[in-house]
C-alpha cells in the first residue's frame, strides 16, 4: 500500500478570471490528520470539490493510492471510499437520523429491490444488519440511537445535524473523509466534542481531511497542514511550521499600507508594546457598555443583540456604539458574526433580543427601506453590484429611496469624475469590472444613499494587496468627507489603521474593545484569528 | 399565402403580448405564474360584459377589462404567491398554487349563468360568443389582394407600442432599473432600500394587465370569447414561446411570440390543421431538450 | 349524506350502485401513485397522462386488430409506456424543477397533437370504438391492480431504489456523496412512474366503450397532480387518499357538482399554502389522533426503514 492516500498535483481551476485553485499539489499520508486553512475565499472548499469530484478538474492530477480519480462523477468517487461532509449541513432534512445514515451505506448495500418486495422476515435480515450498524455508528458519533434514531434530520440541535452529518459519511465505509468546516457555528464545548471525534476516529486508522476556521480545533489535531490564499498554497508544514510562517500570518492578519508582510505581524512587535498600550484595552464586559464614554447621543447604539439563523444564534448579546463622525471597525475571524451583525442592522434579519437603535429608529423592527432612507446603509459583503446593468444605472439606483432627481444626477457626475475608474467605465455592465472596481462601485453607490452612517462589510474580501490599498484609500476619502463608517473587516491590520475604535468579535461575542492603535499592537488580537 | 402570413403576424402579435407579461414574472419573482391564462381570459370576458351586459362603450369597456386584469394580477400575488414566499416554500409549489388559482377563475366563468350569483359578470356559462359586430369598430380594408381588419391592424399596432414603451421602461427608467435589481439579486435591491414585496405586486399587475389586454385582443379580432379560451388557446402556446425566447426574456418573449406564429403558419400549410395545433408543444419540447436557455441565450436562474 | 348512509349501512349495495365510481377512483388512484413515484425522487413530471395514453391506445388497437388475451395487452400497454419513458427520459430528466415539468407537459401534448391526432391507427381526432370493452367487469382487475401496485410501491419504499430516491429527493448533491447514481435513479423513478401510468391507461380503456383523446391532455395531467398533492407524498397512501377524496367529492356533494373546479382549485391552494405536506403527510393525522392512539400506530411518524 503506497504511503500517500490521496495526491494532488498542479491541481487547477478557474471561474471565469478567477483562479479559484491554482496549481495546488498536496500529499495526503494514509493515517494521517490533515489540515487545510487559508481566509476567506482561498479556494478551500473548490479544492475539497475537485477531490470529491463535483467541480471538474480544468488540469492537473489527483489520485486516491496511485489511482486517478479526476474526472470521475461524485457518486463514483465517493463509492471508491472518499466520503465528505458539507461546508452548509446537506443532511436529508425530512428523513430521519436513522434513514440519513442507512442512505449512507448506499453504496455497501446490495441490490435487494427484489426481496424487499417478499413480506417473509428472512429477507429482511440484511436489513435488520443495516440497521443496527446505523445505530452503531449514531453511538459512534455521540448521538444515542435511542433518543435520536426516529427524530427527523431537520429537528435535530445544530451541532447534533453536524455530528449526524460526520455518521452519514462514516457509513460509507470511507478511507478517507473530508470534513469541510465540522465545527463552524458550534460553542466550544461542541468544538471540544467534534475535536476528540476527530481524534478517536482517527485512531481507529481513519485519514482526515479537515477544513476549519478555528485554528484551536486545527492547530490542535492536525498532524500536517497547508494553507492556501488566493488559490495557491502559500505555506505546507507541521503546524507549529506553519503558524510561525510570515506568509501565513500576512493571509490572515492582513498587511499594512507600504509594510512588508513579516514586520506586519503584530506578535513579533507585540512583547515590548504590550505594557504600555495595555492601559488603554479593556476586556469587555457583556453586561456594561463598552462605549468609552458611554454617550447618551451615540449615533448608533447596540444593546444586548441577539441574532441567529433559526435554532443556530450567530450574535450572542454584543453592545456597542458609534458616535457621529467616527470609524469604529468590528474585527474577528470569518465566522465570528460580524456580518450578521450588518444584517440585524440593516432590517435583513430580526433580532432575538437586545436593541439597536439608530439615530431615535429601532432598527429591531423598522423595514429595510426605512432604514435606509433614515441614512443607515450597508455595502454588503461580496459586493453585490448588480452584474446585469451598467456602472451609471447601479449608481443610479443608489439613490433609489432619494427623490431629488437632479441633485442625484449631479452626484453622480462628481463621483465618477473623483472615481476614475468609474467614469471611464459609465457605460459597462458591473460583472465586467474587476472586483476591486466593484468595490469601489458598491461603496459609491452606497454613498447615494446619502448615508449618515456607512457600514462596510468585508470590503477587502478577495482582493489583491494593491487593490486593498486602493479601497481603503477610498474608504478614508470618505471618511475625512463626513461620513460616519461603521466597517467590517477580517484583514485585521488595515482595519485598525483606519478605524479610531474597533472591537474584536469572537464567536457571537465582543472580545476586546479599545482604540485602532491600541489594538494592532496588542497579541491577543493574533491569538484570536491564529488560535495561538 | 401571403394572407397566412399576414396573420401569422397578427397572431404572433398576441402571443407576444401574452409571453411578455408570462416572462416578466417568471423573470423578477423567478415563479411560473400559470393563472396567467385565466386573466388573459377574464380580461376578454370582462370587456366583453362591459360591451354588452353593461352597454359601455367599447374603449370604456377595454380600459376597464385592463383594470381588472392588473387588480387579478394582485389577486394572484397576495393569494397564490406571497403567502408561499413568506413560508421560503420551494418554487414549483408556486406552480401548483396558480393551477389552482386558474381552475377557480376559469369555472367561476364556466359555471356563470343568466340567473347565477356572477350573471354581472358573465351570462354564457361554457360557450363561446363573440363581441357584436356594431359595438366594436372593425373596418375592412382590402390592400393588393390581402384582407386587412382594422382590429387586426390595431393589434400589430398596439402590441408593438405597448412592448416599446414596456422595453424603454425596463431600460431607462429608475422603476425598470429596479424590476431589473429585483430579477437579479433581490437582496442587494431590498438593501438599496427598494420594497421588494411592492416591486413583486407592481411585476404582477403590469404582467396581468398586458395579459388581459392580450386577452382583449384575441377575443375581438378572432371572434371568440370563452372561459376556455386562455386554457386552450394560449396557456401552452405562451409557454413555448417564452421557452422559445429563454425564460425570463422579455425581448426572448416578443421574438419568440412571431416566431411560433410564423412556425404556426408554415406547419398549416405544408402539413395542415392538426400538425399546426400541436407544433407548439414541439417546439417547447424539442427546445427545452436542445437549448434550454432558449434562442436567445437568456441565462438560466433556475434555483437548485 | 345519503352517500355516507348507504357506504356504512349497505356496503354491498353502495358498492353495485356505484361501480363505475369505484372504478373511477381505482383508476385516479394508480395515475396518482405514479406522479408519486416521480415525486417520490424530488422530481415534478407531467408526462404520466402522455404515458396512459400509451397504454391505452396499445390495449385497444390490440383487441381491435389481433386476438391477444387482455391481460397481454395491458401488459405490453404498459411496458411500451415504460420503453417510452426511457426515450423521453434520457434527454428530459437533465432539467430541473419549473423547466422538467414544463417539458414533461410539452411532451405529453406533442404525443397527443402530433401522433394520436395524424396515424389512422389510433383514428386521428375521432378516437377509438372499443367494443369488448367491459365496463362492470373491469372494475375488479383495477382493485386487484391498485393494490397490488400500492403493495409494490409502499414496499419499494425501503428498498435500496427507494433509499435513494428518497435521498434524492431531499438533496441531489448530498446523495451523490454517498455514492448514488443521481441520473440513473432519477430515470428509474421516471420509467417505473410510466409503467404504472401505462397499466392505469390500459385499464381504463376497458371499462369504457370509447377512447378519446382529448382525455389525455394537460387539464387531466393537472387534475392528476393535484390528487397527489392534496393527498400528500410522504407515503403511498397519500395520492389514494388525494384521490378517492377528489373523485368522490361531486358525488358526495351534489350540489357542488356544478362547482366542482372551484372546490378543487380552493383546496389545491389552502394545501399547498397551509398543509404542504399534504393531507396525509407528516403530522397529517396528528391533529385528528386521539390522545389514546399509541403513536407508533400512526401513519404521521417519519417512516423509518426500521419498520419494515
Amino acid at each position: 500500500m503506497p504511503a500517500h492516500l490521496l495526491t494532488l498535483s498542479g491541481v487547477t481551476r478557474h471561474f471565469g478570471g478567477v483562479q479559484a485553485v491554482d496549481q495546488v499539489s498536496l500529499e495526503i499520508e494514509t493515517g494521517t490528520i490533515f489540515g487545510l486553512i487559508g481566509p476567506n475565499g482561498a479556494g478551500k472548499t473548490t479544492l475539497v470539490n475537485l477531490i470529491t469530484g463535483y467541480v471538474a478538474l480544468q488540469s492537473g492530477r489527483i489520485e486516491l493510492e496511485g489511482q486517478p480519480i479526476g474526472g470521475r462523477a461524485p457518486h463514483q468517487i465517493a463509492s471508491l471510499g472518499v466520503a465528505r461532509t458539507f461546508q452548509t449541513i446537506r443532511l436529508y432534512k425530512q428523513l430521519t437520523a436513522l434513514a440519513n445514515v442507512l442512505v449512507g451505506m448506499h453504496s455497501r448495500r446490495k441490490h435487494d429491490t427484489l426481496q424487499q418486495l417478499g413480506l417473509l422476515p428472512v429477507f429482511r435480515r440484511g436489513q435488520l444488519q443495516r440497521v443496527a450498524e446505523a445505530r452503531q455508528l449514531l453511538s459512534r458519533v455521540g448521538l444515542e440511537p435511542e433518543r435520536f434514531q426516529n427524530r427527523r434530520a431537520m429537528t435535530l440541535s445544530y451541532g447534533d445535524q453536524r455530528r449526524l452529518e460526520i455518521a452519514r459519511a462514516l457509513a460509507l465505509g470511507p478511507r478517507l473523509l473530508l470534513l469541510d468546516e465540522p465545527a463552524a457555528g458550534m460553542n466550544p464545548a461542541e468544538k471540544d466534542r467534534i475535536r476528540e471525534l476527530i481524534e478517536e476516529l482517527n485512531a481507529e486508522g481513519l485519514t482526515i481531511l479537515l477544513i476549519d476556521h478555528d485554528m484551536r480545533l486545527v492547530m490542535g489535531v492536525c498532524r500536517q497542514l497547508a494553507v492556501l490564499n488566493f488559490g495557491r498554497r502559500i505555506a505546507l508544514g507541521t503546524p507549529a511550521e506553519v503558524s510561525a510562517d510570515p506568509a501565513v500570518v500576512t493571509a490572515y492578519l492582513g498587511t499594512q499600507a507600504g509594510e512588508e508582510g513579516a514586520t506586519a505581524a503584530p506578535g513579533a512587535a507585540g512583547p515590548e508594546l504590550e505594557a504600555p498600550v495595555g492601559a488603554a484595552l479593556r476586556v469587555a464586559d457583556p453586561t456594561e457598555s463598552v462605549h468609552p464614554t458611554d454617550a447618551p447621543a451615540a449615533m448608533l447604539q447596540v444593546r444586548e443583540l441577539r441574532v441567529g439563523y433559526g435554532a443556530v444564534e450567530a450574535v450572542k448579546g454584543v453592545t456597542f456604539s458609534v458616535d457621529k463622525g467616527e470609524v469604529v471597525a468590528l474585527i474577528g475571524a470569518n465566522g465570528a458574526g460580524k456580518s450578521t451583525i450588518l444584517n440585524a442592522l440593516s432590517g435583513v434579519l430580526r433580532p432575538h433580543s437586545g436593541s439597536a437603535v439608530f439615530d431615535g429608529l429601532d432598527l429591531g423592527t423598522a423595514p429595510t427601506h426605512r432604514i435606509v432612507s433614515h441614512g443607515l446603509i450597508q455595502v454588503p459583503e461580496g459586493r453585490e453590484v448588480l452584474a446585469r446593468q451598467t456602472v451609471r444605472e447601479n449608481l443610479a439606483l443608489g439613490a433609489w429611496s432619494r427623490r431629488d432627481g437632479r441633485a442625484v444626477a449631479r452626484e453622480i457626475e462628481e463621483l465618477m469624475e473623483r472615481f476614475e475608474i468609474l467614469g471611464k467605465r459609465r457605460n459597462l455592465a458591473a460583472g465586467q469590472l474587476s472586483g476591486g472596481e466593484q468595490q469601489i462601485l458598491a461603496i459609491a453607490r452606497g454613498l447615494l444613499g446619502k448615508p449618515r452612517l456607512l457600514l462596510l462589510d468585508e470590503p477587502s474580501l478577495g482582493l489583491a494587496p494593491q487593490t486593498v490599498d486602493l479601497v481603503f484609500g477610498v474608504i478614508e476619502q470618505i471618511h475625512a468627507a463626513g461620513t460616519t463608517i461603521l466597517l467590517v473587516e477580517q484583514n485585521a491590520l488595515r482595519a485598525l489603521e483606519v478605524a479610531g475604535r474597533a472591537y474584536v468579535v469572537e464567536t457571537g461575542r465582543i472580545l476586546l474593545t479599545g482604540t485602532g492603535e491600541a489594538l494592532r499592537q496588542d497579541p491577543a488580537v493574533r491569538k484570536a484569528y491564529l488560535g495561538g | 399565402m401571403a394572407q397566412q402570413l399576414l396573420n401569422a403576424i397578427f397572431i404572433g402579435s398576441i402571443y407576444a403580448l401574452f409571453a411578455v407579461g408570462y416572462t416578466l414574472v417568471f423573470g423578477i419573482l423567478d415563479v411560473l405564474n400559470l393563472a396567467h391564462s385565466a386573466v388573459f381570459m377574464l380580461g376578454a370576458v370582462i370587456t366583453y360584459s362591459l360591451v354588452v351586459i353593461h352597454a359601455q362603450p367599447f374603449f370604456v369597456a377595454a380600459a376597464g377589462g385592463i383594470l381588472a386584469s392588473a387588480a387579478l394580477g394582485l389577486v394572484v400575488e397576495y393569494a397564490a404567491l406571497r403567502p408561499l414566499r413568506r413560508r421560503q416554500a420551494p418554487q414549483i409549489s408556486a406552480l401548483i398554487s396558480t393551477i389552482g388559482l386558474a381552475l377557480v377563475f376559469v369555472s367561476i366563468v364556466e359555471q356563470s349563468k343568466p340567473g347565477s350569483p356572477l350573471a354581472w359578470l358573465w351570462r354564457d356559462g361554457a360557450n363561446s360568443v363573440r363581441f357584436p359586430a356594431d359595438r366594436v369598430p372593425n373596418a375592412t380594408y382590402h390592400v393588393a389582394g390581402l384582407t386587412l381588419e382594422a382590429s387586426k391592424l390595431a393589434i400589430l399596432v398596439v402590441s408593438i407600442l405597448l412592448m416599446l414603451s414596456l422595453g424603454y421602461v425596463m431600460r431607462y427608467t429608475q422603476v425598470g432599473r429596479a424590476l431589473r435589481a429585483v430579477a437579479e439579486n433581490p437582496r442587494a435591491a431590498r438593501l438599496l432600500g427598494i420594497q421588494v414585496d411592492r416591486i413583486f405586486a407592481l411585476t404582477l399587475a403590469l404582467s396581468s394587465a398586458l395579459g388581459g389586454l392580450a386577452g382583449i385582443l384575441f377575443g375581438v379580432a378572432l371572434s371568440d370569447v370563452s372561459p376556455y379560451i386562455g386554457r386552450d388557446q394560449v396557456e401552452l402556446k405562451g409557454l413555448a414561446v417564452i421557452v422559445l425566447g429563454g425564460m425570463g426574456s422579455i425581448p426572448g418573449a416578443v421574438l419568440g411570440g412571431y416566431a411560433l406564429g410564423l412556425i404556426e403558419a408554415i406547419a398549416f400549410i405544408r402539413f395542415g390543421s392538426n400538425v399546426e395545433a400541436g407544433v407548439a408543444f414541439l417546439a417547447l419540447f424539442l427546445m427545452l431538450v436542445v437549448r434550454p436557455q432558449g434562442l436567445f441565450g437568456a441565462r438560466l436562474r433556475e434555483r437548485l | 349524506m345519503d352517500f355516507f348512509l348507504q357506504l356504512f349501512s349497505d356496503p354491498v349495495g353502495f358498492y353495485q350502485s356505484h361501480e363505475l365510481l369505484i372504478a373511477q377512483i381505482g383508476i385516479n388512484s394508480l395515475l396518482a401513485i405514479s406522479i408519486f413515484v416521480t415525486l417520490f425522487s424530488g422530481q415534478l413530471t407531467l408526462a404520466n397522462v402522455g404515458f396512459m395514453a400509451v397504454g391505452a391506445y396499445t390495449t385497444v388497437i390490440l383487441s381491435l386488430h389481433a386476438s391477444t388475451p387482455l391481460v397481454f395487452n395491458i401488459a405490453l400497454g404498459a411496458l411500451l409506456a415504460g420503453a417510452l419513458g426511457v426515450v423521453v427520459g434520457l434527454p428530459v430528466l437533465r432539467l430541473r424543477g419549473v423547466f422538467l415539468a414544463i417539458a414533461t407537459l410539452g411532451f405529453g401534448e406533442a404525443l397527443r397533437f402530433g401522433v394520436i391526432l395524424n396515424l389512422p391507427i389510433t383514428g386521428q381526432g375521432q378516437g377509438l370504438k372499443n367494443p369488448d370493452a367491459d365496463p362492470l367487469g373491469g372494475v375488479v382487475p383495477i382493485l386487484v391492480a391498485l393494490a397490488l401496485v400500492a403493495y409494490l410501491v409502499w414496499r419499494l419504499g425501503s428498498s435500496k431504489l427507494g433509499q435513494a430516491w428518497a435521498a434524492i429527493r431531499e438533496d441531489e448533491l448530498a446523495a451523490s456523496s454517498q455514492g448514488i447514481n443521481v441520473p440513473l435513479y432519477k430515470m428509474s423513478a421516471f420509467v417505473v412512474g410510466a409503467l404504472i401510468a401505462g397499466l392505469a391507461g390500459g385499464l381504463e380503456s376497458h371499462i369504457n366503450f370509447f377512447v378519446d383523446p382529448t382525455e389525455y391532455g394537460t387539464t387531466r395531467a393537472i387534475q392528476v397532480l393535484t390528487f397527489a398533492v392534496v393527498g400528500g407524498i410522504s407515503n403511498v397512501l397519500g395520492p389514494i387518499l388525494g384521490a378517492t377524496i377528489l373523485t368522490s367529492l361531486p358525488e358526495v356533494v351534489r350540489q357542488a357538482q356544478d362547482y366542482r373546479d372551484v372546490i378543487n382549485g380552493v383546496i389545491l391552494i389552502l394545501i399547498i399554502v397551509f398543509r404542504p405536506q399534504g393531507v396525509l403527510g407528516g403530522g397529517g393525522l396528528a391533529l385528528i389522533r386521539p390522545r389514546w392512539w399509541p403513536r407508533q400506530w400512526t401513519l404521521t411518524r417519519a417512516r423509518t426503514p426500521a419498520d419494515a
